[in-house]
């Protein structure tokens, strides 16, 4: 063993321990994430079952092509994570830094078409919570008729799925931004990468929370 | 230094799972579109579990992966399917354990609950 290398800790015995290891920490976290996410999930489960018929006519007022425009760009940006991840596997870090920069230019689309949805929905008083009172007329929908109610119940679950989802999506834009910095500096090799591998897989987790959150909110 | 040992997927494989998403994503738009009745939401849930498996298998590399990982995921998939179904088994049957008379229909029973 080399000593000069610093990226192996004293308390492992090989470079594959420590990647085994520090990669089933991040399954248990991600599971952890996906109880996190759960909850909320049981809780569109529940309402939805009390009231389909609401959630269906609340669901008209979603944009379903925004929400397809985003559910390809996080696919894409699934797809340029696992690229980067591909890349210096093979100790191409040029290649990596490209995918990286791909992958938080993806993430960085899905929060803008994310913003002008959340500020279109604003601007016609869908808030959540007590603040819903929805008005105006767009895309010929008259807002005021999806005045019913447990309306509220919809997009309060709506904010506070796709708000929480959007905040994983800006931890990770951060996330991406360190990594190609590190990238940059020489940081990482085909035997040492576990930082870019574990973001790699947070970033798959934020994407299948999104496979589900699309048709649920957005389709049916 | 010897070279780590991990599976290189090929960019291929990525390339062709990423395709398939995309048309996965494709079928989940064109059969909501359609009327399918209860269908609907079970065909959604299917298709979307489908690229989850797609997901986690390959992009994740999960099928390359030490078993234990694969364990860690099953745990939490199974405390999710209890969580759901217990939550479920409550919300959907209030209500309903009261009723003993014969005639005594469940939105009744609901209507004079407190």
């Amino acid at each position: 063993m080399n000593s000069a290398d610093t990226t192996l800790k004293h308390y492992f015995v090989s470079h594959e321990q420590q990647f085994d290891a520090a990669k089933l920490g991040m399954w248990l976290f991600l599971v952890t994430e996906v109880l996190l996410f759960s909850g909320m999930f049981v809780a569109y489960a529940v309402y939805r079952s009390w009231h389909p018929e609401v959630f269906l006519q609340a669901s008209e007022l979603l944009d379903w092509r925004l929400g397809a425009l985003n559910t390809v760009v996080l696919l894409a940006s699934s797809f340029t994570v696992a690229l980067a991840i591909h890349f210096v596997q093979k100790g191409q870090n040029d290649k990596v830094i490209g995918f990286l920069i791909l992958t938080l230019a993806c993430a960085a689309v899905f929060m803008i078409v994310k913003y002008f949805e959340y500020s279109g929905k604003f601007s016609h008083g869908v808030f959540p919570g007590a603040g819903f009172e929805p008005h105006g007329i767009v895309d010929g929908k008259d807002y005021s008729k999806y005045d019913i109610p447990f309306a509220p119940q919809f997009f309060s679950i709506y904010f506070v799925m796709t708000g929480i989802h959007g905040v994983h999506v800006l931890v990770g834009m951060g996330l991406f931004g360190w990594l190609t910095t590190r990238v940059a500096r020489g940081h990482f090799s085909p035997q040492y990468y576990t930082p870019v591998e574990l973001t790699g897989l947070y970033w798959h987790l934020v994407d299948i929370i999104w496979i589900f959150l699309f048709p649920l909110l957005y389709l049916i | 230094m010897a070279q780590s040992h991990h599976h290189i997927i090929p960019a291929r494989t990525l390339a062709l799972v990423f395709g398939a998403l995309l048309f996965l994503t494709l079928i989940t738009v064109i059969t909501a579109q359609i009327d399918l009745g209860v269908l609907n939401v079970p065909l959604a849930l299917a298709i979307a579990g489908f690229k989850t498996i797609l997901v986690i298998f390959i992009f994740m590399a999960l099928k390359y992966d030490n078993p234990v990982n694969m364990l860690t995921v099953v745990l939490g998939v199974v405390f999710v399917v209890v969580f759901l179904a217990l939550t479920l088994a409550d919300t959907e049957f209030r209500g309903s354990m009261g009723i003993t008379e014969p005639g005594t229909t469940e939105s009744a029973s609901l209507e004079s609950s407190p």
